[in-house]
């Protein structure tokens, strides 16, 4: 497991972790401010386009339709997010478009109930104008929770990422360490060597200078970096 | 082990896994035994998250790990069954059951709305000049050719046809009904005030009116969809209050804790209200300000609506008693 965050590190990580029945943390990671207006911009853009549209055609069938533009109208204001949360993306398509997706706040997917109270309270959340109280909210909690997110107790996170492969070392030849390791040391160099590409060359040698004269200080003049991401693919099975 | 053992030798079933999550575009639905292979996959790599997280194995192995156990998660434990069943036994049972659990927020809703419609109501018919610090001009005006017209549709000007109307009274009653709702989240104030708002727009029209002498059009008009539109918006502002009340008065949860709680009592109440001003709606553009019903019918249908609610309210969804178990 990794450590507990500590008070000062969980006052700036807006990560937030829930057990799942498994025993295992699942990390959330609830999307702040702007991603979730451009997000509300989009499906603004998207309901009036859709609106304006079917209008085009409600209107050619004379007072039924007017009737039925109306219906429309109150069911893309009110119920357009509730049917897209509970639909298998659990988002709106302007959430999808920004990768969010809506949770309830113990991980689990969101609940129709959950979804419907998260929406309608959108009405105090807009209050006293232009989302002025759930902005103020958002911006008070480092979950990111509306008014209505408060009531349903859901939350608005960044969707886990299906391919990931980042912290892969750059290719060197395994070398074997000079002594023998810590589980604690291996993973240091392991995320070392990982993050490598990352840095600027001169910012993984200072790096590397620290760990190269107890691993590998038959190195110690050669290439550094070289040596040290050598190490870590020989840890990490390339033997 | 390794992790690039530990990678090759689960590999294979966490490809697997993956594209079971990803389900083709075809959406074929998942057989049983679809789903009892992913439950254990889900479940394998749970497992090996935890064994990579205490081995500190390198970052992309743990990332994918995760990755791959909370899209698991949510598909396994989402609730799939919006069902029929869930819907009948919503307004057979829960809804009224709701309704009578809060009836302290629905007593309290219905004193903030009929006690100013009461009160105005009588105010406009005695003094009718009283409607105008409330309604202007404008509004009071067309209430004549609504109202007074003795052949045209009731309750409308002559030129909006059923079904526009029926749009205008779904989007605009459900809206302010919903707005109603989420006032209360500011301790009830806001619910508070649209109850005493609407009561008291709606008694100074009815003491107008009848002081106008357009009683036998109105009356009529109102009685059927009223039973549900009335109680409907006492509903909603009931709900608005639950969430209000648990704000204010806590108990011994925090406020936070307190509300969620509310919320879910409270959402059951908003599901049943939309639905009862759905019905107000059809009613009131279609069968209340109908020419061709005798005002006598409209009056002996609507009397029976008002019984018909408020018996709902009172024993719809009771245990029984003879057998000692809910229905």
């Amino acid at each position: 497991m990794p450590a507990p965050p500590s008070a000062a590190e969980s006052r700036l990580d807006t990560r937030y972790a829930v057990e799942t029945p498994e025993g295992i943390a699942l990390w959330l990671r609830p999307a702040g401010v702007v991603p979730r207006f451009y997000a509300y911009l989009v499906d603004v853009a998207i309901r009036f386009l859709f609106f304006s549209i079917s209008f085009v055609f409600l209107s050619l069938l004379g007072t039924f339709g007017e009737g039925l533009a109306l219906v429309l109208f109150f069911l893309l204001e009110w119920l357009y997010p509730v049917a897209f949360e509970l639909s298998s993306g659990a988002a709106t398509p302007g959430k999808r478009l920004l990768d969010l997706t809506v949770v309830m706040d113990s991980g689990l997917p969101i609940t129709p109930a959950a979804s419907l109270t998260r929406n309608l309270l959108r009405a105090a959340d807009f209050l006293p104008s232009l989302y002025a109280f759930g902005l103020l909210s958002m911006l008070f909690r480092h979950d990111f929770k509306r008014l209505g997110d408060l009531a349903a107790g859901t939350l608005v996170v960044h969707a886990p990422r299906a391919e990931l492969l980042r912290g892969t070392p750059p290719a060197a030849p395994a070398r074997a360490p000079a002594v023998p390791l810590t589980a604690r040391a291996q993973a240091a160099v392991i995320a070392w060597a990982g993050r490598v590409t990352r840095l600027t060359d001169a910012r993984a040698d200072e790096l590397a200078e620290i760990a190269v004269p107890v691993v590998v200080p038959r190195a110690m003049g050669g290439d550094r970096v070289a040596a040290l991401v050598g190490v870590a693919h020989w840890l990490l099975g390339r033997r | 082990m390794t992790p690039l053992q530990f990678e090759s030798q689960h590999a294979a079933a966490w490809q697997e896994l993956e594209t079971a999550l990803t389900p083709p575009s075809g959406k074929r639905k998942p057989t049983p035994a679809d789903r009892a292979r992913i439950a254990a996959l889900y479940r394998a790599a749970c497992e090996q998250l935890a064994i990579a997280e205490s081995r500190s194995y390198p970052v992309w192995l743990i990332e994918r790990l995760e990755a791959l156990t909370s899209r698991g998660h949510q598909l396994i434990y989402r609730q799939g069954d919006f069902g029929i069943d869930n819907l009948r036994r919503l307004f057979l049972v829960d809804f009224p059951r709701a309704v009578r659990a809060h009836r302290l927020q629905v007593l309290i809703a219905l004193a903030a709305f009929a006690g100013p419609l009461l009160v105005i109501g009588v105010l406009c018919y005695l003094d009718p000049s009283a409607i105008l610090s409330l309604q202007d001009a404008g509004s009071v005006e067309q209430y004549e050719g609504m109202y007074g017209d003795p052949d045209g549709p009731i309750g409308r000007r002559n030129a909006d046809s059923d079904w526009a109307m029926f749009g205008f009274y779904i989007r605009n009653n459900i809206g302010i009904a919903f707005q109603c709702f989420a006032g209360g989240l500011f301790f009830g104030v806001g619910s508070l005030f649209a109850l005493i708002f609407n009561g008291a727009a709606i008694g100074s029209t009815a003491g107008y009116l009848t002081w106008r002498g357009f009683g036998a059009n109105f009356y009529p008009f109102v009685i059927t969809h009223g039973a549900f539109e009335l109680s409907g918006i006492v509903l909603a502002g009931a709900a608005g209050l639950l969430l209000g009340h648990a704000l204010l008065v806590p108990g011994r949860r925090s406020r936070l804790a307190a509300l969620e709680e509310a919320a879910r009592g409270a959402i059951v109440i908003v599901y049943g209200m939309t639905a009862m001003f759905a019905i107000a709606a059809l009613l009131e553009a279609f069968w209340s300000s109908a020419r061709w019903v005798p005002a006598s019918v409209k009056i002996g249908v609507g009397a029976a609506c008002w019984v018909a609610v408020t018996a709902y309210f009172l024993f719809q969804g009771r245990a029984r008693r003879a057998s000692g178990e809910a229905p």
